[in-house]
């Protein structure tokens, strides 16, 4: 490592391969040249008196900062890990609770029952006019036997009554079939 | 001993390899230091700017992807160079404008060098502050023209006159 370190001590020069044709696309011939020739010599100057170097000792304690900065970030890296873990975890406890405390409540599975015992007839095909045409026949029949109930006198008042009872039940179940 | 890769350089130090990364040190350290004192004329603040350059390459080298590894490294210094200025200026407002003492430091005269080393960084300081950047940054990068524009996102043709009219002046300065 010692000799690269050396090889990097100082730059090993600016490449000037191609720097004529470059200039070319900008200027005529002879002040591309004469412009490479400026760069090139300025180049020299610079590379004769380069900068003072770094003593070993600062780039040891610049290796000790960046070996520290790299222990620190591991660990920040390890807690940051850590703590996103912990939310997550958080999080799926607060959800599983949730869900036992609330999806077990009387309301919702009241609701549930309730949307249960409606048969699916009603919801998928009802119609409103059929429903209400059912319910006036309903009415109808139920008056009718009030009626009959009510005129127990009559002769056949018995039969009357177990025609209307049947009537009724058949358009009771029609209605419910939809 | 051939110097080491330094692709495998920069793989190792992604995986957060120590010995990489004192590598790399060992590879940029002195360039470095040497664009800092030539920008600043202050060895202890070369010092200081040099070890914030690698503590940060430790935050940043995940960013790395790809192209020319001496322009990232040497965009980031120039970058922790202007940090510095913008800093530097904000605490001389705060201090009631010295702003010929910013000036003295960023052009920089060296003291405790040998008289080349002096004249080298009195001449840097007659050069335009930009100028005078691009003229370093490409010395100790050692980037191509083409890879200095795209990094600082400047036509080429623009680059080129501005470090021709810098080194045509250094050379002017120094004869």
């Amino acid at each position: 490592m010692n000799n690269s370190a050396n090889e990097n001590r100082i730059p090993r020069g600016v490449s000037h391969c191609g720097l004529r044709e470059l200039l070319t696309g900008f200027m005529d011939e002879a002040a591309a040249r004469q412009t490479a020739e400026d760069i090139q010599k300025g180049d020299e100057i610079l590379g004769a008196n380069l900068s003072p170097q770094p003593d070993e000792l600062l780039l040891a304690e610049v290796k000790k900062n960046v070996v520290a900065a790299l222990r620190r970030r591991r660990t920040v890296v390890f807690q940051r890990r850590i703590l996103t873990a912990a939310v997550a975890a958080a999080i799926v406890v607060v959800s599983v609770l949730a869900l036992i405390r609330y999806g077990n409540s009387p309301n919702s599975h009241q609701t549930r029952m309730v949307a249960a015992a409606i048969p699916s007839g009603v919801w998928e095909g009802a119609d409103d006019a059929d429903v209400t045409v059912l319910k006036a026949e309903v009415e109808n029949i139920q008056s009718e036997l009030s009626g009959v109930q009510s005129d127990n006198a009559g002769g056949n008042g018995s039969t009357a009554v177990d025609d209307l009872e049947t009537e009724l039940i058949e358009v009771n179940g029609d209605m419910w079939k939809g | 001993m051939a110097q080491p890769d330094i692709d495998r350089v920069i793989i190792g130090c992604k995986n957060g390899d120590e010995v990489c990364f004192t590598q790399l040190v060992d590879i940029y350290g002195r360039r470095c230091f040497g664009y800092f004192y030539r920008l600043t004329g202050n060895r202890d603040l070369s010092e200081e700017l040099l070890s914030e350059l690698f503590v940060k390459l430790v935050e940043k080298i995940g960013s790395y992807r790809g192209g020319s590894f001496d322009g990232w490294i040497f965009t980031m210094a120039s970058n922790i160079f202007h940090d510095h200025l913008r800093f530097k200026q904000r605490q001389t407002r705060l201090l009631d404008g010295h702003s010929k003492r910013i000036m003295s430091q960023s052009a920089g005269v060296a003291s405790g060098y040998d008289g080349d080393a002096d004249k080298m960084q009195r001449a840097l300081g007659e050069l335009d502050s930009d100028v005078r950047e691009l003229v370093m940054m490409r010395f100790y990068s050692q980037m191509s023209f083409k890879e200095i524009a795209e990094s600082r996102r400047e036509p080429i043709g623009t680059i080129l006159s501005k470090v021709h009219r810098g080194l045509k002046k250094l050379r002017e300065l120094m004869g």
